[in-house]
Parts: structure tokens; sequence; C-alpha cells
């Protein structure tokens, strides 16, 4: 077996291990137990829900 | 500031500083690493818009600028591909997401000098690859003709934004991991491998016979599946909810999508080489596969379309959310055509013909490349604390980018139906099918003229921005103090 096919199955089967482990940790850590709360975290009492962040540049001050 | 050495060491605690960081503190620690990609970026959209064009007006001027060597179409079309893939799209495609990464680990940049070698080295890679590529040196495998020399720099560049990556995601703030971060993480883990693999099995130990064709496409159709698809829907799931304020239709959704398109797409690839010398099998599950696709994009749409719903009026006053419904829509539909063209009877005519380059213009310019211009203007103005410098720019941006990208595609799309038409009749000669073909390549090269010109428009409002240049606003429209005039509609 050549280094290259080494590398590609032992890169195959991290990859592959590590999307299994990265779900497991979600599911175990509750990242898929409260949905609505989830979607709502890019929100902040700064900028919160309702909050427009984005606007075309107004007119240059005369 | 921590060092780089204890940021790797497993024993340090991640989660040692409790203290919350203000938005605008994170937005300032990402300036110059996403400036400097950015700014690349925007110079190699430029390179490869003008070969791009060279490219275009050769199919209808074959002795167009052939009196060198290096500006022969053999040479400037993957030039082409090449500058806009790796300079253009992966570069503001990063930028993009190191400022996401920051923003939802909700920590400023860490370890930012790692990020600006990798930048520099990206850039190194890239205009030796290109340079390599006029010269001759062009390796003939298609998306990756960059000559052997290159690679590796790509590599080191890569693996500082990755290893950037892992500490980031360490060291991020409890809490919620938003559907737009696993997208990231999941591009950020993807690329390496996709690349690694294909360069092992195609540069360093080539494999033999046509299951090169196989590692060729299961690479160059990855690439975009794999590595410019999640960074751009990160971006949308970001800045459709964010812009409007309002949460994702629906979340669950959203997750479903992720995750349905971790399973399907990788194996795509294949569909690229129906009718080629391959085990049924491989084309048949790759078929299936295509066809899986309607999964995790019908639940984008549904997700992008809901969430927009009742606030379609705001396309007209936020230059984020125009480019990036733009890019939203067109993933949608560039999805379906790629599944449709996946199913045998479909590719048979659509196969060797202009309607395969129409669609992959649709996917990486008009939702990717649209993708990058909205988050673009979302982002420069937090970093640099300034306004863009004149909205008709911006307008003049979408609605030049817009249309040219509706032209090219039309144009090739309808240009690529005749001429598969005439190439399956065998009372037409090869030649005549090209012919026919032709008076649509003029409308491409017009269209390739449109999509210059709104590149340039936008580069100049960068550096203008970059200058300071503009003079202070009435209403910051970006930082407003107050709460907008504009209601958001009810959910």
């Amino acid at each position: 077996m050549t280094i290259a096919a080494i590398l590609i199955i032992g890169g195959l089967i991290f990859l592959s291990g590590s999307a299994l482990i990265a779900f497991y940790w979600a599911a175990g850590d509750g990242q898929f137990r409260d949905l609505k709360r989830g979607a709502e975290v890019i929100f902040d009492e700064d900028e919160p829900i309702g909050r427009i962040t984005d606007r075309f540049p107004a007119k240059r001050k005369a | 500031m921590t060092s780089l050495a204890k940021s790797l060491n497993p024993k340090n605690d991640p989660n040692a500083g409790t203290e919350r960081f203000e938005r605008a503190e994170i937005d300032a620690s990402a300036r110059i690493p996403v400036l400097v990609f950015f700014g690349s970026a925007i110079f190699w959209l430029l390179i490869g818009s003008l070969l791009a064009l060279i490219a275009a007006f050769k199919m209808n001027i074959p002795g167009l600028l052939d009196s060198e060597a290096w500006l022969t179409f053999g040479r400037v079309r993957p030039a082409h591909l090449n500058t806009v893939i790796y300079g253009w799209s992966s570069a503001a495609g990063i930028g993009v997401g190191l400022w996401l990464m920051a923003r939802l680990c909700r920590v400023p940049m860490m370890h930012t000098s790692l990020l600006i070698v990798a930048g520099v080295f990206w850039n190194l890679g890239v205009l030796v690859g290109t340079l390599g590529i006029l010269a001759g040196d062009s390796r003939s495998i298609e998306w990756l003709e960059f000559p052997g020399y290159a690679t590796p720099i790509l590599f080191i560049a890569y693996a500082f934004i990755g290893i950037w990556g892992v500490i980031m995601f360490r060291y991020r703030k409890p809490g919620h991991v938003y559907v737009s971060q696993w997208y990231l993480l999941a591009a950020f883990l993807w690329f390496p491998w996709l690349y690694g693999t294909v360069n092992m099995l195609l540069i360093w130990q080539p494999i033999q016979g046509s299951a090169q064709g196989a590692v060729n496409w299961w690479y160059a159709h990855n690439v975009l599946g794999l590595w410019f698809t999640p960074i751009g829907l990160a971006s949308a799931y970001y800045m459709i909810p964010k812009v409007i304020g309002r949460p994702v239709h629906s979340y669950y959704l959203s997750i479903l999508g992720f995750w349905s398109l971790a399973l399907f797409y990788s194996w795509n690839g294949m569909h690229h080489l129906i009718g080629g010398p391959f085990p049924a099998w491989m084309i048949s599950a790759s078929v299936v596969a295509s066809i899986m696709m309607f999964i995790p994009v019908i639940t984008v749409a549904i997700n992008h379309h809901m969430t927009m719903r009742g606030n379609f009026e705001a396309l007209k006053w936020s230059p984020t959310l125009r480019f990036t419904v733009f890019g939203a829509m067109t993933y949608t539909l560039v999805s379906f055509q790629g599944s449709l063209m996946a199913i045998p009877s479909l590719n048979t005519l659509t196969h060797f013909t202009h309607y395969t380059i129409g669609h992959s213009h649709l996917g990486l310019y008009g939702f990717f490349t649209m993708m990058m211009f909205g988050a673009m203007y979302y982002i420069v103005p937090r970093l640099v604390g300034w306004e863009w410098p004149s909205a008709s720019l911006i307008r003049w941006h979408f609605w030049l980018a817009a249309i040219g990208i509706t032209l090219m595609v039309a144009a090739l799309t309808i240009g690529g139906i005749i001429q598969g038409f005439a190439l399956y009749d065998p009372a037409v000669s090869f030649t005549n099918s090209t012919l026919f073909a032709s008076p649509f390549l003029w409308v491409r090269g017009v269209s390739g003229i449109l999509l210059t010109v709104a590149h340039v428009v936008f580069a100049v409002n960068f550096v203008m921005m970059l200058a300071r240049a503009g003079g202070p606003r009435d209403e910051p429209t970006l930082f407003a103090p107050h709460a907008p005039d504009k209601e958001v509609a009810a959910v």
C-alpha cells in the first residue's frame, strides 16, 4: 500500500469519524433541544429582533 | 492576547474568561485580516474578468491577440477559471467566513497574525499559479490547472486558516452553535480534505486511466458543493435574518438542510461522466444522489422565502439583502437545474455544450459571487467604521451584475440547447453545430463587459471607502442609534 493510499483512507476515516463525533457531541450538548432559541442567538439587546441593520447610505451632509 | 502555544495547549481552559465582548470590539479585531482577504479578492476578480473577456471574444474572433503564446485560449481560459476560483471566490469566502466565525463565537479574533500570513501566502500561491498557467505550465486537469509548484503555497496558507478555525471554535463563548457556524466548520474541514486528496491522487502519485476522470470530477463538483455552497449558505442564514431583524422561519429545516447536504453532496460529481467509461453503479449512485439534493435545496428555499415573506420591500433599501436574496433565489434555481441535468436523457442533450458553461456561471456567479457581494456590503462598513461612499455606485453594481449574469446565462442556455440538438443530428456537420451557437456567444461577450464594468464600479466604491471618501452622513445608516422608521412585518 502506498503512502498516498494510507493518507487517503486515513483521512477518510478521520473526517467521517469527526463528522459522527460532531453530530453526537451536538445531540449530547443539547444543540438540537431548543431550536426556537437557537434561531435567536444572533440577536441581543443592542440589535434585538425587529431592528433593521442595513440601509443604502443616505445623502451626504450639505 | 494569549500566545499561540498557549492557545494550542489542550490543558489551557478555553472557558477561563467569562467577560462579554461588544459587537464593535469583535468587528474591530477582524479588520486587518478580513480586509486583506477582501482587498485581494477584488483585485483577482478584476484580473479574472479581463481574462474572461479575452477568452470569450476569442470564441468569435479566433485571431484575437494570438501573437503571444501566453494570450492564447488554452492559457487564458484556465487562467480565468483559476483566478476567479482561488483568487476571488475562495478568498472572498474565507474573508466572510473569518468574520462570521468571530461574530458567532462571540469573541474577538485571536492570533490575527496567523490569518495575515495566510492571506499573504494564499495570494502568493494564486499569483505563482496564474503566472505558471500563462507561462505554459498548466496541468490540463480542469479546476486544478495551477502548476505543481503553486499548490504547496496554497496548502500552507490554508493550514494557518484551519488551525485558526479550531482555536476560535475552542475559545468561543458558551451557548448555541448557530447554523451558519455548522456550515462554516464543515467547509473549513472539507476543503483541505478535497484539495489534499485530489492532489495526492492526480499529482503526487497519479492513479491510472479513467479513474483520473472520476477523481477530477469528484473534486471539481465538491469544491462547489462542499466549499462554496456552505460558505454562501452560512452567509445567507446570517445576513437575511440579521438585516430584517427576524429569526429564520424554521430553524429545524435549516439543521435538516445542513445534515442532508453533508450526506448527499459528495456523491454528485460522477454525473459529469454520464456515458463515460465507468462502472454503471457509480454513475447511477451519483444520479440518485443528485436528485436527493432536492431535499437540502428545498429546505433552504422554503426557509429563506418564508423568512423574507412580508419583507420583500426591504430589497429596496438594503444593499446587502438585495444581493443576498438574488443569490439565495439563484441557489434554488441552479440547484434544481443541476439535479435535472444529472438525469441521463437530459444530460445527453446538454453535455459538451455551452449549456453547462451557463449552469456553472449561474452557480458560481449568480449564487456565490452575489452572496459574497451582499456579505461584503454588510461587513466592510463595520470593519472600517465608515459608510459606503456612494449609494448610486451600489445600485449600478447591482443592476450591471444582475442584468449581466441573467443575459449570460440566458444566452449560453439557449445557445447550448441549439448546439446540443445540432450535435445530435447526423445531418448537421460539427462545424455547423458550432456556428449555430455563434450569435449567442456574442451576447455572452457583451454580458461579460457588463459584469466587468460592475466589478470596476464595486472596486472603485471599495477603494474610496478605504480612503474614507464621502464625508460624514446626516443619518449613519449602518449605525442608526434609534429604531428604524420602517417596522418589520409581524411574524
